[in-house]
């Protein structure tokens, strides 16, 4: 039989193994939990697999003259110049906010059309247009 | 001409590094105990001439020296003369020849401070962090020279973002580069110590006040970062998880790690293993960090313009300097004997590398995951704060507890402390004093409450015993102190945060909560370089019938062409009253961002006093031998 | 013990290490393989000068024709503009300049003070027409043949590799 010793490292061990088990489950769980995905608006358009509950992120550029203001809200389009996607947004707009740049809302979709945002992003540098804008704009210049 | 002689006086440093290299395999084979005065000699050369190339780039910033494309590309004539030499590290190329000086400074402070008396220790380090050097010179001088001529000479230069224009964040990477590129000295070291065989209580003192002072650094470091973000970004919030964040935080997990590793190894020999790859790791992920940013594939509201050919060549060097460092480690390790009992200090402190380095996984998985499911699967996604906060606050729980249970117990003992004890009784109560007031229903940040009261209450008893014992450690009582506040307020400020977005016109008002918010009128300024639109505010304290003025301002630059939302901040000592404004597509609307933050000045106040423990560390190495 | 340790690091690093490159390398290839080779778009651009318009179909009348995304606030842009003069003395090869997000007045006093390369100059102050030719950021420049095809796409300023290699292709 195992002696004390190799039985109190065993349990040591297998409760170790299993805390850790469960905390790194824990890690990947609420990894995917907090996970945002990023669309276009064509790539919201064309897809099927929208929930649309959920949280995500819709990248492209404000279409010219489509930022209208009220007391309430703010309502932009942003196009992907393929397609397009109404935004209602409640809330301060970063200083880079402006027609004909790049920008990313976060936020859930109503349906296909539109869109709520909680949050808009646009980048520092004012030629900059970050990388997943670039990428889904190029695919639709094809 | 300026540009010439930058080159010339990099290059003349690169050269003397290599020289120093070449020498120091020479004298690897001399016998004796003595490093010969060329060392010293070429060292404060090296030392001299890379502080001259760091001069020229600054004189070229001060002088509007349009001559090189970096002075060109970055500054501006009207730039305020602060702003025109913060802007020399204020980009990649400039910063880069900063990373090297500060790598030269520490290479030549540890030759000429280090009392170690093993002399192939001393010249392996040397041998070490010049090789660090010089790579990170033929870098500079091959890809990122920030002396690149241009030519015809442009008259005016491109100007810095003005969101960069900000005394925090201009003092912030220098403060940052002395905490994470000094971490190279004791990574240098910790090679050198592995083949010259150094043993432990020696390596200890040696790294000691290495590691004391980059890591004072490092904190101030990061609490410089959050006071920009949080006075110049306008959101209210000083950590947003992002990663260039958290390319600073995940070498200062190391670095805690470290500094509590070699206290061990000072005293009882043990964890000499942890010190050696922790040493090695804290630079490693400073490398690691600097390759995030600087090479672009992740997007950041202040990572560096985008160039893969900078990745490629910092990512061959992590690589080399890993396989490196692996290979030297497995072949010269020594074997060690793990004989600690439990409850004893040094048990307390493995427990919290372990702590640090889950910490430094979580955040590390957290930066790194959206890259990789970019990369191999094509998913673009972005990894939210929730994840961090989620994850990291439940063990904040043990940490602080441990935190206040540890230090009780003595080195060399294995019993455990009476749990209940008076201190705890008196957490428990003033908790429940708190709790009463605040009526919070979250369980965890209750138990998080909780435990930093502990760990605050039990430090401040630990100092006044100490003062009676004449004992007094002091280091360890403040940032632990330190650290309590700092979990307790950022918990308080959490709760407490108020935060209302609304739209208003000018004389109109709005109530929120406790508060009536008026905008009285709008006036435009000019300041050096902008012109602005200033909105003047008046919050009324409904219970407390108190008014306050705020100022938001919005603000038009022209070099580059660019707007900025100056958020107008009272800082109160207990709570920081927030307002920003911005307008949209020219209408007479203004949306208008109120926040009250509670406790801003006692979080900051905090971080000062964790840092100021390594300061006192430092200091205090004199004492023991 | 030892040994199973280090491999099992072994093989983490080499995963983590070969992702990073990989995720390096995505930019790039992106970026010019996938547009070599095809066609450009026939669109109406607005010449710089006056407000008529230039339609790319003209460009089938030329052999090889260089076009450049520029503007007088880019830094890298003034970088490479003596590589185009250089490039603009050869007969081979017209350069259509397109004035990317610019200011006339500026990008007027950009070309009088380092010279003017420009066969054609056309005006983008929205940008929208550089994204026809998935151009998005400057400077960047493509080499087309007679066909419409894209033979080259650089991204960034012209360096002297570049030109030799331009040369080379338009001698044939």
């Amino acid at each position: 039989m195992l002696n004390i010793k190799t039985k109190n490292r065993l349990s040591i061990f297998i409760v170790i193994s299993v805390l850790s088990i469960v905390i790194i489950i824990f890690i990947l769980k609420t990894l995917e939990d907090n996970v945002l995905y990023f669309y276009s608006p064509s790539d919201i358009k064309e897809s099927n697999k929208i929930v649309f509950g959920d949280k995500i992120k819709i990248g492209g550029m404000v279409k010219s003259g489509s930022i209208k203001t009220n007391e309430n809200e703010i309502k932009f389009i942003i196009t992907d110049y393929k397609n397009e996607i109404i935004v209602s947004y409640k809330g301060t707009v970063p200083a880079l906010f402006a027609e004909d740049k790049g920008v990313v809302a976060e936020g859930r979709l109503q349906d296909k059309k539109f869109f709520l945002a909680k949050r808009i992003l646009a980048k520092h540098d004012e030629n900059y247009m970050p990388p997943k804008i670039k990428e889904s704009l190029e695919k639709n210049a094809k | 001409m300026l540009s010439n002689l930058g080159i010339i006086s990099s290059s003349t440093s690169l050269l003397i590094s290599l020289f120093l290299i070449y020498l120091s395999f020479v004298e690897l084979k001399i016998s004796g105990n003595q490093i010969p005065k060329k060392i010293y000699k070429f060292s404060l050369a090296q030392l001299i001439f890379s502080s001259l190339s760091f001069l020229i780039l600054l004189i070229g910033y001060v002088f509007s020296d349009f001559s090189m494309i970096n002075v060109y590309e970055n500054s501006h004539t009207t730039k305020p003369l602060f702003y025109k030499i913060s802007g020399t590290w204020g980009n990649h190329e400039g910063s880069l020849l900063l990373w090297i000086n500060i790598l030269v400074i520490f290479s030549f402070l540890f030759l000429i401070l280090n009392k170690n008396k093993n002399k192939n220790f001393k010249i392996f380090t040397l041998i070490f962090q010049n090789l660090l050097i010089s790579i990170f010179f033929i870098f500079l001088l091959t890809n990122s020279n920030p002396f690149s001529p241009v030519f015809p000479v442009p008259d005016e230069g491109l100007g810095l973002n003005p969101i960069l224009q900000d005394p925090a964040l201009a003092i912030h990477p220098p403060l940052l580069y002395v905490g994470f590129v000094g971490s190279s000295i004791y990574f240098s070291a910790a090679l050198a110590a592995l083949i010259s065989k150094v043993e432990a209580k020696s390596l200890a003192t040696t790294l000691k006040p290495w590691i004391s002072i980059s890591w004072f650094f490092q904190t101030t470091g990061i609490l410089a970062g959050s006071i920009w973000a949080y006075y110049e970004l306008g959101w209210g919030g000083y950590w947003f998880w992002d990663p260039v964040e958290n390319s600073s935080l995940m070498p200062w997990f190391l670095m805690t790690a470290l500094l509590h590793s070699v206290l061990v190894l000072e005293r009882r020999m043990g964890l000499y293993s942890w010190v050696i790859i922790l040493s090695i790791l804290t630079f490693t992920m400073s490398v690691v960090g600097t390759f995030l940013v600087r090479s672009g594939i992740l997007n950041s509201v202040h990572t560096f313009a985008n160039d893969p050919s900078r990745g490629l060549f910092i990512l061959t060097f992590l690589v080399l300097m890993v396989f490196s460092s692996i290979f030297i480690f497995f072949k010269y390790t020594p074997s060690e004997k793990k004989n600690y009992r439990i409850f004893s200090k040094e048990f307390f402190i493995l427990i919290n590398n372990w702590f640090m380095t889950f910490f430094l996984a979580v955040v590390l998985i957290g930066t790194l995951y959206p890259v990789f499911l970019d990369t191999l699967i094509g998913e673009k996604i972005s990894v939210g704060p929730p994840y961090y906060n989620f994850v990291l606050a439940p063990f904040l729980i043990p940490l602080l507890f441990l935190m206040t249970s540890g230090p009780k117990h003595k080195w060399v003992s294995s019993e455990t402390k009476k749990f209940f004890d008076i201190i705890l009784f008196l957490s428990s109560l003033l908790f429940l004093i708190i709790f009463f007031v605040i009526k919070e229903n979250n369980l965890l940040i209750n138990l998080i409450l909780l435990f930093s009261i502990y760990l605050i209450i039990q430090t401040i008893f630990d100092f006044y015993e100490n003062l009676k014992n004449r004992n007094i450690n002091l280091s360890r009582i403040i940032s632990h102190f330190g650290f309590g506040l700092l979990i307790f307020f950022i918990s308080i400020n959490h709760i407490f945060s108020v935060e209302s977005n609304f739209n208003v016109r000018v004389g109109e008002k709005k109530d929120i909560k406790n508060y009536v918010i008026k905008f009285k009128n709008l006036e435009t300024s000019s300041g050096n370089n902008y012109k602005s639109v200033v909105g003047y505010f008046e919050i009324l304290n409904k219970k407390k019938l108190t008014k306050e003025n705020l100022k938001p301002e919005i603000r038009v630059y022209n070099h580059p062409k660019t707007i900025t939302y100056e958020a107008s901040i009272n800082s109160n000592l207990f709570s920081d009253t927030y307002l920003t404004m911005s307008n949209i597509s020219n209408s007479d609307i203004f949306n208008i961002k109120f926040q009250k933050k509670p406790f801003m000045n006692f979080i900051w106040f905090s971080v000062l006093l964790v840092s100021l423990g390594g300061i006192i560390n430092f200091f205090n190495r004199k004492k023991q031998i | 013990m030892k040994k199973i340790n280090l491999i099992i690091i072994f093989i983490f690093l080499i995963f983590i290490f070969t992702t990073l490159y990989l995720s390096l390398d995505n930019r790039k290839i992106y970026n010019t393989e996938d547009i070599v080779g095809q066609k450009i778009d026939e669109v109406e651009l607005t010449l710089f000068n006056n407000n008529k318009t230039f339609n790319t179909k003209e460009i089938s009348n030329y052999k090889f024709t260089l076009i450049n995304f520029w503007a007088s606030w880019c830094g890298p842009c003034r970088k490479e503009h003596k590589n185009l003069i250089k490039l603009s003395k050869n007969k081979n090869l017209k350069i259509i300049g397109v004035n990317f997000k610019d200011n006339k007045t500026q990008a007027k006093e950009f070309l009088k003070e380092m010279g003017d390369p420009f066969f054609i100059l056309i005006k983008d102050p929205k940008g929208k027409q550089s994204v026809n030719f998935g151009v998005y950021g400057i400077p960047e420049t493509i080499l087309v043949n007679e066909n419409l095809e894209i033979l080259k796409k650089y991204i960034g300023p012209l360096g002297l590799k570049d030109v030799n290699e331009i040369r080379k292709i338009i001698k044939k």
